[in-house]
């Protein structure tokens, strides 16, 4: 187990790397940040003294490696407008973001499993084709329209639920659901796959053919070994989760690292965008990690094979 | 062996005697269980159509402003006209017309980005799964990072970079789309590799590249084609969602998304020019996945997608 | 691992977030004001921005405060001014009056907070508001006398731009401690500030004058002009501003809210590089910058656009300032002589140029006129090709740095201050910050209309310098703005003309 855990864990770590590269890459690279400080009609002479002033004169991997050591640190400079350190920002509004993507994870969960494991048990019957429909209408369902249309329904013409905002259990509502809405269909495909998959193995028949009740034989032995894949697509979506939690919070202009991330973005705010995507990825990758290992757990061969 | 489940019974059991059908009805009746993604197939062209001769049907010219009839509803409504069947937006301009030619946009993008991803995509994966080794694993940590952060993040990070514009967001969206391409590809030139074929093909002292080409990326085709067809419409939600966003197509070109993003407020009153939009969005979408997932259900039913 | 698991986990985390994040304060003490941005500090004199100004008024007072029924100046912190000579001004102060942390406001906190705005190392952005005055001197605890730079005649005026801090804390707490912790004197106090979030004001019940109707007021910055009306016609904030005229049937339909309008201070207007900041252009010709004058036909814009609520102006100056021109007219569209103009000044095929615009949170509305601007002018041959710049403050910054010319939309708020040289001096003088137009004839009259405190002398001063701007073209003149506000049922309050919402004159309606 300590051995698959540490590979895991140097892999992550070279994810981890990988970001912070493409993160410094893009904006120190690609972009030129002297040019978003000094205007272009400035004489020469300014834009190689902010050049000198910014170290931007050194080579790459010398302004990568302070990137990277200061970053380890927590200090990625202070934000362009806020005037605050950029860190300090970035981590204020990571807790709303992390309970709407844990909240949409569950809604998430909350469908697709129970549909999931109907329509593989019963499949090609109205529930598993009620299913099909579901799952691909729902991944061609725009998130932010579906956001739109419950602020509407619910907040507007209803009036049962706030319309946007952050504080008690009702604004948690309807943003977790439209997450949960965006992640539902293809987690049910993989669960109802999955759980086929599983069904046909030969343990399933021969757990038949000691008699044991159908029921019991989906709930103890198949759930639980189609629960392998479930758990394993959980942490690969994980990023894809992340992606839907920024279109959800920029609809319902929830206080989270997405909505300061497009700000940050629109404003040009360089080094908030540089540490909210280092931190993002950080996150995604400590739940990957929580997840290899849950799978390590319940899954021996995967320790071994591996 | 009593215990079984019926249907494995019907499995296992004699095959009952009956003549063997025609070549012809057999691929009426795939097509047959195809028919979800034959029929979006067939909207698929009326939209890709009306996008490609939208200079011909759109009804007026979807730049014009005219502020004497703005905010029109649709004809279908008290207020509204014929000559604006789908009303007319907030300065006056048609939104049929602008619904039309914002396909263009939306399918422009959608195409050349995963084109794109495509080549980068399959060149990277054939490199991986061909050559293996210190390579194989370069390609591979590249993919694990790209595939692990959220698609979203990295476009909207290199588009506060360079700038919203349509060659920026194909470039951008193309450059962030390949890793699972190369995942696919990989995967299976791997196992390809090792069949006799091949095996054989070298044995002959065939050169690398013509073994490429020529044996193994015939087999690649249909993982290709299916991969390519459904991320067109991850791509076109995604063009939508930064034009929403104000960091895509910029007004006034017609784009869906920034349709979307300019009519939003006026959702409680003139819904209509969002609403058109959002829908163009939703059935362009819908019919690219069935029409991918018939694809997929057709030529490689085994395909983790 | 199970099922249930997943399920658990969401009530759990549900059940948690219910009770650590209670609300401490009831609905019905609370009035909920909406802003779409927030404010980058607490300290009025270092900032900008309207929101700033807007919130130091419910948190700080003036020496003198507009009333809002006659829009005359009268007493607040300071009861009576008399100019005792020409640069010399005496100013009685009001006794019994505490700052939020008890200590006392004499003279010396007016003249320590003049003399931190005025220092020039300090580099606050009020200190340009203020540059007439030389310097403050203390009498007696409740007396000062201001010293000015030659004749003031906007002393008055400008006795109701600057908030009164504590002396104790601009010496002990420093700058930076001052951006996020306000101490007025004002009928609210701050008691959070979670930033680009929300801010809660409480009732100040030791405030020296009346004491507001709403005990807490909570301030939600809420980007999205549409969500705001959603949140407004659901119950979720009283006060918006900024409402599009596009919306207000929404929310006056909504049997829960209604809209309130009034003209404002705030005139809209593009300006053109006159000046040539930006690099050589082709508003440098004056006939260029008179065709795109003519080319656009701004009444129909504001009849149509705007559903009438603008106040067409002949230039920049708006009717409610003193000094306005009312015998000046405006621009009349007229296409055909546009085009002349233009193959006069070399065009005569029109020519491209790029118009830099912004977002619509002080000018509602602005991405509609600005299209229908932009179809205008290209009629005459003057296409302009759009630049949308997202967020404020980088627009604001390119402004301020000389590098949104050729041609860009803008609008003036005139610091809420009712007079003509509010406006000329920032705008149309050669060389200010936010100024692309450069006439050394402008600049004598604005500076001799400075120079007298006789209003006969000013107001024909200023008449002249209209008439400059307007032969001239200086910009490409719009309208005086109208307001729109979206107040909730249960709040008794109208729209303001000075464009400031003071949350301690709301009071509760009878329903």
């Amino acid at each position: 187990m300590k051995r698959y855990l540490g590979r895991q864990v140097v892999q992550l770590v070279v994810v981890i790397i990988g970001i912070s590269v493409l993160s410094f890459a893009i904006l120190n690279v690609i972009g030129d940040p002297v040019l978003l400080m000094v205007p272009e009609t400035a004489p020469k002479e300014e834009h190689e003294r902010i050049r000198k002033l910014l170290g931007l004169d050194r080579p790459l991997y010398e302004q990568y490696w302070k990137f990277a050591s200061r970053a380890i640190q927590g200090d990625f400079g202070r934000s362009w407008y806020g005037d605050m350190p950029a860190f300090r920002l970035v981590m204020e509004r990571m807790p709303p973001t992390l309970y709407l993507t844990f909240a949409g994870l569950g809604v998430a969960l909350a469908i697709a499993i129970p549909l999931g494991v109907v329509a593989a048990l019963r499949r090609h019957s109205i529930v598993d084709n009620l299913c099909t429909v579901l799952a691909v209408g729902g991944q061609a369902m725009p998130i932010f329209w579906l956001g739109i249309m419950l602020i509407i329904i619910f907040a507007v013409r209803l009036q049962v639920l706030p319309a946007s905002g952050y504080g008690t259990w009702q604004h948690f509502l309807m943003p977790s659901f439209t997450l949960g809405a965006f992640l539902a269909p293809i987690t049910m495909r993989l669960v109802r796959s999955g759980i086929i998959e599983v069904m046909s193995m030969e343990y399933i028949k021969t757990a038949r053919a000691k008699g044991v009740g159908e029921r019991l034989v989906v709930v103890k032995h198949a759930f639980r070994n189609a629960c392998i894949p479930v758990v394993t697509v959980i942490g690969l979506q994980f990023g894809q989760l992340l992606g839907g939690a920024i279109v959800t919070e920029t609809v319902f202009a929830w206080p989270g690292v997405a909505t300061l991330t497009v700000e940050a973005i629109r404003t040009q705010d360089f080094p908030v965008v540089q540490c909210a995507v280092v931190l993002l990825a950080v996150v995604i990758v400590v739940v990957n990690l929580a997840v290899d290992t849950i799978v390590g757990f319940i899954d021996p061969r995967i320790r071994v094979q591996a | 062996m009593t215990a079984l489940a019926p249907r494995e019974v019907a499995l296992e059991g004699p095959r009952p005697a009956e003549a063997v059908p025609s070549a012809r009805v057999v691929s009426l009746r795939r097509l047959w269980r195809l028919k979800w993604g034959v029929a979006a197939a067939g909207v698929m062209a009326l939209i890709v159509a009306s996008a490609v001769l939208a200079p011909w049907i759109a009804p007026h010219d979807p730049l014009q402003v005219n502020i004497r009839h703005r905010l029109g509803p649709p004809a279908w409504l008290p207020g509204g006209t014929a000559a604006h069947p789908l009303g007319t937006d907030q300065v006056g301009r048609d939104l049929l017309s602008r619904v039309i030619y914002g396909g263009q946009v939306s399918l422009l993008v959608g195409v050349c980005a995963v084109l794109v991803s495509a080549t980068l995509g399959v060149l990277l994966g054939l490199a991986a799964g061909y050559f293996g080794g210190r390579l194989d694993w370069l390609i591979m940590t590249l993919v694990n990072v790209m595939l692990t952060f959220p698609f979203v993040l990295l476009a909207l990070a290199v588009i506060a970079v360079l700038g919203p514009s349509l060659v920026n967001m194909i470039a951008v969206l193309g450059a962030a789309g390949w890793p699972i391409y190369t995942r696919v590809i990989r995967a299976e030139t791997l196992s390809i590799r090792e069949r006799d074929f091949v095996v054989a093909a070298r044995a002959l002292g065939l050169g690398h590249s013509r073994l490429v080409f020529r044996q193994i990326f015939p087999n690649l085709v249909s993982p290709i084609v299916v991969v390519a067809t459904l991320q067109v419409a991850q791509v076109i939600v995604l063009e939508s969602f930064l034009s929403f966003l104000g960091l895509g197509v910029q007004p006034p070109t017609p784009a869906w998304g920034n349709m979307l993003g300019e009519g939003r407020v006026y959702m409680l009153n003139s819904w209509w020019i969002a609403a058109f939009p959002g829908l163009a969005i939703f059935c362009t979408t819908l019919v690219i996945n069935l029409m991918g997932n018939a694809l997929r259900d057709w030529l490689d039913p085994h395909l983790k997608l | 691992m199970r099922r249930p698991f997943g399920l658990a986990m969401f009530l759990l985390l549900v059940l948690t977030l219910g009770v650590v994040i209670a609300e401490a304060q009831t609905k019905e003490e609370t009035l909920v004001y909406a802003l779409q941005s927030d404010v980058d500090s607490w300290d009025p004199p270092n900032s900008v921005q309207r929101t700033a100004i807007i919130l130091g008024y419910n948190v700080f007072n003036h020496l003198a405060e507009r009333d809002l029924k006659t829009m005359k100046v009268g007493p607040s912190l300071a009861v009576a001014w008399k100019a005792l000579d020409d640069t010399t001004w005496e100013v009685s102060l009001r006794k019994g009056v505490r700052f939020h942390d008890g200590s006392p406001f004499t003279a010396r906190d007016v003249k320590a907070t003049f003399d931190r705005v005025l220092d020039p190392e300090k580099k606050l952005t009020a200190r340009g508001n203020h540059a007439k005055i030389k310097g403050v001197e203390i009498v007696d605890d409740h007396t000062v006398r201001f010293k000015t730079d030659g004749p003031y005649p906007l002393f008055e005026e400008r006795l109701t731009a600057q908030v009164m801090q504590s002396e104790k804390v601009i010496k002990d707490k420093g700058h930076d401690w001052m951006q996020e912790h306000p101490v007025g004197t004002g009928p609210y106090k701050l008691v959070k500030w979670t930033r680009k979030q929300e801010h809660l004001l409480v009732r100040n019940d030791d405030y020296w004058g009346t004491k507001p109707a709403f005990k807490y007021v909570r301030i939600r910055v809420i980007p999205e002009m549409a969500t705001q009306i959603a949140e407004l016609i659901s119950g979720g904030v009283d006060i918006i501003k900024a409402v599009p005229p596009d919306q207000m049937d929404v929310i006056d339909k909504s049997g829960q809210a209604r809209t309130s309008t009034a003209p404002i201070l705030r005139t809209a207007f593009l300006q053109m590089d006159q000046a040539g900041r930006s690099g050589p252009s082709p508003f440098q010709d004056v006939r260029v910058r008179k065709a795109a004058n003519l080319a656009v036909d701004m009444d129909a814009i504001i009849k149509h656009v705007l559903n009438g609520l603008g106040d067409r102006v002949a230039t920049s100056v708006n009717p409610m300032a003193f000094g306005f021109d009312t015998g000046l007219k405006p621009y009349k569209q007229d296409i055909a002589q546009a085009k002349k103009l233009l193959a006069e000044a070399g065009f005569p095929n029109g020519l491209d140029f790029r118009f830099r615009t912004g977002l619509s949170t002080v000018e509602p509305g602005v991405s509609q006129t600005n299209e229908a601007i932009i179809a205008d002018l290209a009629k005459a041959g003057l296409r302009a090709k759009q630049s949308l710049i997202g967020e404020t403050s980088p627009y604001v910054a390119q402004v301020k740095e000389g590098k949104a010319g050729p041609m860009f939309n803008w609008s003036w708020g005139y610091y809420s201050i009712f007079d003509a040289d509010a406006i000329l001096h920032d705008v149309f003088k050669c060389g200010e910050t936010y100024s692309y137009y450069c006439n050394k004839q402008l600049d004598d009259l604005i500076h001799a209309g400075r120079s007298t405190l006789d209003p006969k002398k000013r107001a024909e001063t200023y008449a002249k310098a209209q008439k400059i701007l307007y032969d001239d073209a200086a910009y490409m003149f719009k309208w005086g703005l109208r307001g729109v506000w979206g107040i909730s049922n249960r709040a008794n309050y109208a729209a303001p003309r000075d464009e400031i919402d003071r949350m301690y004159i709301v009071t509760r309606r009878a329903s």
